[in-house]
């Protein structure tokens, strides 16, 4: 009889294979989080001449009356919640459409990836030229088919600043939310359609039926990462709009980052830091409990 | 930018289902509108890289110029050092695809066959933690760099980007390696190989698909990533792509260049989308390798 | 054991028609292996590159914003000429000086700031002080000297007793007018608020201008130190170094908002302007069809350009204030700093020395229309000649100049206004509210609640 493969798997294959990843796994990933949590105890800004001084919660204190912190958390809600629904629906509507088979679909495919690939900092420099109030392609566009009278400004009014945010992200990250759905498209079998087809149904109704339950656990995936991934978004706010004008566009993000990296308030900034980081565990923890565990194992 | 847990076994597409009755024209109205909604702020921008300064600021837009000039592009490359900005871009994202080749594919492999205390731990906190927005790793990553002093050095990027990258490596080559028979590796015992040797000869060749595919998500990341570049490459000649761009500034006191501008997001976005367009289908395997039931 | 392998690997790579599939996976990895040799050699080469020898001329470097970066050439270049063994490698940076800042504090907070000398904005001194990262200058200018620079702008390098800037140039605020359009509808050139809101609306309506006062209305720091004039007009203060108090929530604080408020509500100014910067409103000036504009003396050289269609149309006056009370001109201003962890001490100082020549001096102010931190430049005849309202500037900062706080947490001081001052003007707080909330902020960073 063949010799089990467990027998010869000796402690020292295991720790080299496994030890470098888990070690660097917990200094980028632990040691942060670890290192804010302790911070966060303590007060060390431009006040203190740059030197730490425990003050407790202090820290935590001063958030709750501040101000700036709430309106960028509901900055980042507004966002997340308008992105990751608009993401959602609009990509299971190209998923469908990409389901079917038709001529050039392989380049239908590519270019629908396309967005997703490219660096959000650069298109976002992109964008920022496409909403210009003088010179931007959509107020030129709007103008042409004599929807607006004037040019817009779109980045200097708060609430359609948000919408130009909202459209950029749209754009990246759609295709994103399709190619998961139509994966899961493609694992529904037929004979569920035919079979209700048979019973009288419309393809409409058949949506309902079948295909929306059926994907359900992509589409659970979907919104788990979309929603952690628009409420860390970094990188398209600060090239874009800078958070402005007022502070409209202003995400949690953005005010950790001028926190420690213009304001110097490092005790602050970690407080920060670790609020962010709780909200994210809750509400994470809240979607699996959602799910299920019957959803979990499907993962 | 990271993708979904894989499931254990990946499985060929279904065929579609049978065509539906709705008319013809609202279908190819609608793929028609999708490509567009896709190409056009990317071909926006390359028609104002071409464009003439006057032609740029015109209003209304000018959407097919009749003067072009490649003078936005030359000006990248001499009055920035934009070359430098191509090699650092690369170097970091090649640097860390490797490592995190490197060091992924043997921890996938522990995870698939070894028999580990608490290997669903492990795997369940390599899952939350894909779900970590960047700014959470930010201030702790700072002092790392400024303690390391890498300060404008190399590794203050590679190392991040390959950690990041890693639970997505490992998840996709674990499920991959679960998804190889086990007399494969039995023959190799039984013919006396050990468990390294096994995976670099014999089984790291069959495992080449899944290798490029991590490999091109990993370096798509790592030449996209903006956070940790912004904040640890200050240096001019370090600093990588998106950076670079985001702060392109101007010549004069008038304008912000915006033809150059639109010239930097072209080249930027270069190799992204030859990247793209060669590896399409595996980029959508390594992004759907979770959402596929088993 | 080997035909096993075999057969696995014909299944994988010759599955029907994809047989071609391996070809591009060789190609890849071939590609890769070419690609990570040719980037190993030229890393290689890269590194050992920036190994300086040790006879080789001592480098300086220095960041300075774009358009500025461009008028220090000659006198950049002049400093190597009569310093063989130096040299100064100047890095073009953002325009914005906010970025600037952020680039600064980014690569200081990394513990490698590879700036020797630092251009500093007088705004930035407590802050970069403050955390340590510039040279105290204090021993190295005898009183004597110190008197030749205008007496703010050494006040503006001081943060408690240590001196970090020996100023280079000095910047203030004002308004510019179009002489020929004032005197064609037979007007005066405005002393009051009042005054500016007629003219502009007069000169809309009679003579087609399209614009009437145009002004920095974008969150940044140039609509502090803008707003810090409008506030000193109307006879109000922002934040009093002395005693920490904040006056942002005072009526006179309020009527400067309803002001600017009021310039864009009745169409004397752009509904863009809350998104312009300098740039934009002096491309806007230049363009023939505007009154009235609040800016800095780099604008006279600009707008005298043979090119411009303003060209020689263009007059200077303090900025408008409230009956009563005084002009305010922001005192800007620009000056050297030296990096305390720089390698090369005395060489920066040697360079700081040279910029803070006269005569180095004098060819900067000519060849750009900046005014020079030293005082026995505004008696210089060719100055007077090429300049005639250099005397002016002067006294505009003598007798107006307002000084934005000079704390350390200036950079988040500042930013509260900022926010508060642009939801007040898109209307989405009312100028009390904003500058309630303002002034409560304010009072709490600086621990004065």
């Amino acid at each position: 009889m063949p010799p089990s493969p467990s027998r010869s798997r000796t402690w020292p294959t295991v720790f080299l294979f496994l030890a470098p990843a888990i070690a660097l796994l917990l200094l980028i990933y632990g040691y942060p989080i670890a290192r804010s949590l302790g911070l966060s105890l303590m007060t060390q800004n431009l006040g203190t001449q740059l030197e730490p001084q425990f003050s407790g919660l202090g820290n935590y204190g001063r958030m709750v009356g501040d101000g700036r912190f709430w309106h960028t958390l509901g900055n980042t809600a507004v966002f997340t919640i308008a992105a990751v629904t608009i993401e959602l629906v609009l990509g299971l509507a190209i998923a469908l459409l990409l389901h079917r088979k038709f001529w050039g679909r392989g380049l239908v495919r590519t270019i629908a990836i396309l967005p997703w690939a490219l660096p959000t900092a650069v298109m976002a420099v992109g964008w920022a030229w496409i909403f210009n109030d003088q010179y931007g392609v959509v107020n030129d566009l709007l103008q042409r088919l004599h929807l607006i009278s004037g040019p817009i400004n779109w980045l200097g009014d708060p609430a359609l600043a948000m919408v130009s945010l909202i459209v950029a992200d749209v754009w990246k990250t759609t295709p994103f939310v399709s190619v998961l759905l139509l994966a899961g498209l493609q694992s529904i079998p037929d004979d569920l359609y035919e079979a209700h087809a048979i019973d009288g149904a419309t393809p409409w109704q058949s949506f309902w039926a079948i295909t929306l339950p059926l994907l359900m656990p992509q589409l659970a995936i979907a919104v788990l990462f979309r929603f952690a991934q628009s409420f860390g978004v970094f990188d398209l706010v600060q090239v874009m709009t800078g958070g402005g004008p007022a502070g409209s566009t202003e995400t949690v993000s953005l005010y950790i980052y001028a926190t420690v990296m213009r304001y110097l308030d490092f005790g602050y900034g970690a407080a920060l830091t670790v609020v962010t980081f709780l909200l994210l565990v809750a509400t994470v923890a809240i979607a699996i409990a959602l799910l299920g565990r019957r959803g979990l194992r499907q993962l | 930018m990271t993708s979904p847990p894989p499931s254990p076994a990946l499985r060929s597409p279904l065929p579609s289902p049978p065509p539906r009755r709705s008319p013809a024209i609202a279908f190819t109205l609608a793929i028609a509108l999708l490509v567009i909604f896709c190409l056009a702020p990317v071909l926006w921008q390359l028609i104002t890289s071409i464009k003439v300064n006057a032609d740029i600021e015109t209003i209304p837009n000018i959407y097919w110029p009749s003067r072009q000039t490649l003078s936005h592009y030359a000006e990248l490359f001499v009055r920035r050092p934009f070359f430098n900005y191509l090699f650092n871009s690369g170097f970091v994202a090649i640097a860390s695809t490797a490592l995190c080749l490197a060091i992924g594919t043997p921890a996938a492999y522990s995870l698939a066959r070894q028999p580990i205390p608490g290997r669903s731990l492990i795997l369940g906190l390599i899952l939350i933690v894909t779900l970590f927005p960047y700014i959470l790793l930010f201030l702790g990553l700072l002092e790392l760099a400024r303690a390391f002093g890498l300060g404008n050095n190399y590794l203050a990027l590679i190392v991040p980007y390959t950690a990041i990258n890693l639970p997505l490596t490992i998840l996709v080559m674990r499920s991959f390696f679960q998804q190889l028979p086990r007399d494969l590796e039995d023959a190799a015992q039984m013919d006396g190989y050990s468990t390294g040797q096994m995976l670099l000869n014999i089984l790291l060749p069959l495992t080449l698909p899944a290798l490029v595919t991590t490999g091109i998500l990993t370096f798509i990341f790592s030449w996209n990533e903006f956070l940790f570049a912004l904040t640890f490459m200050t240096e001019e000649s370090l600093k990588t792509i998106p950076v670079a761009t985001a702060q392109l500034s101007g010549a004069s006191q008038f304008e912000t260049p915006y033809g150059p501008l639109a010239a930097a997001t072209v080249v930027g976005t270069i190799p992204l989308v030859m990247l793209v367009l060669f590896f399409q289908r595996k980029i959508v395997q390594g992004l759907t390798a979770g959402a596929v039931k088993g | 054991m080997h035909d096993l392998i075999n057969r696995w690997i014909s299944r994988l790579f010759n599955r029907g028609p994809g047989r071609s599939r391996s070809r591009p996976l060789f190609a890849l990895a071939g590609a890769l292996v070419g690609m990570a040799a040719a980037i190993a050699v030229t890393g290689l080469w890269h590194l050992g590159a920036t190994a300086q020898p040790s006879d080789a001329p001592v480098e300086l470097t220095m960041l300075l914003h774009v358009p500025e970066a461009q008028q220090w050439r000659t006198i950049a270049d002049r400093f190597e000429a009569e310093n063989p063994d130096l040299r100064l490698k100047i890095i073009e940076g953002p325009s914005a000086t906010n970025a600037i800042e952020d680039l600064h504090t980014a690569a200081f907070i990394l513990g490698d700031s590879p700036y020797d000398l630092i251009y500093l904005d007088v705004a930035w001194v407590p802050k970069f002080a403050a955390a340590g990262w510039l040279m105290d200058l204090r021993d190295r200018l005898t009183p004597a000297q110190l008197a030749e620079y205008l007496p703010g702008d050494v006040a503006g390098g001081r943060y408690r007793d240590g001196l970090y800037r020996l100023p280079f140039r000095t910047d203030m605020g004002m308004l510019y007018y179009r002489k020929d359009l004032l005197a064609a509808a037979g007007l005066e050139p405005p002393e009051t608020f009042m005054e500016l809101i007629a003219a502009s609306e007069q000169l809309q309506r009679s003579q087609g201008v399209d614009w009437g006062y145009l002004w920095q209305g974008k969150q940044y720091e140039g609509l502090s130190a803008m707003f810090a004039e409008v506030l000193a007009g109307f006879g109000g203060f922002w934040v009093d170094p002395e005693t920490q108090a904040v006056g942002l929530d005072e009526p006179a604080a309020i009527a400067a908002v309803e002001f600017l408020q009021r310039t864009i509500a009745s169409g004397i100014s752009p509904p863009g302007t809350t998104t312009y910067t300098e740039p934009e409103t002096l491309r806007l000036f230049r363009t023939g069809n505007s009154v009235f504009l609040r800016n800095w003396p780099y604008v006279w050289n600009e707008v005298n350009r043979p090119d411009s269609p303003i060209r020689g149309q263009v007059a200077i006056a303090p900025m408008v204030h409230a009956p009563g009370e005084r002009s305010g001109a922001c005192q800007g201003g620009w000056g050297l700093g030296i990096n305390r962890a720089t390698r090369h001490p005395e060489a920066a100082w040697r360079a700081l020395e040279f910029f803070g020549r006269a005569d180095v001096q004098k060819q900067f102010v000519l060849e750009n229309s900046y005014v020079s931190s030293l005082r026995s430049l505004a008696d210089d005849p060719d100055i007077q000649a090429a300049y005639p309202q250099y005397r002016t500037w002067v006294e505009i900062l003598d007798n107006y100049a307002v000084l934005r706080p000079p704390v350390p947490q200036y950079a988040q001081a500042s930013d509260i206004l900022q926010r508060y001052l642009t939801a007040a003007f898109s209307g989405s707080m009312t100028p009390t509210d904003a500058m309630a909330a303002a002034a409560r902020e304010t009072r709490s960073l600086l621990g004065t609640a």
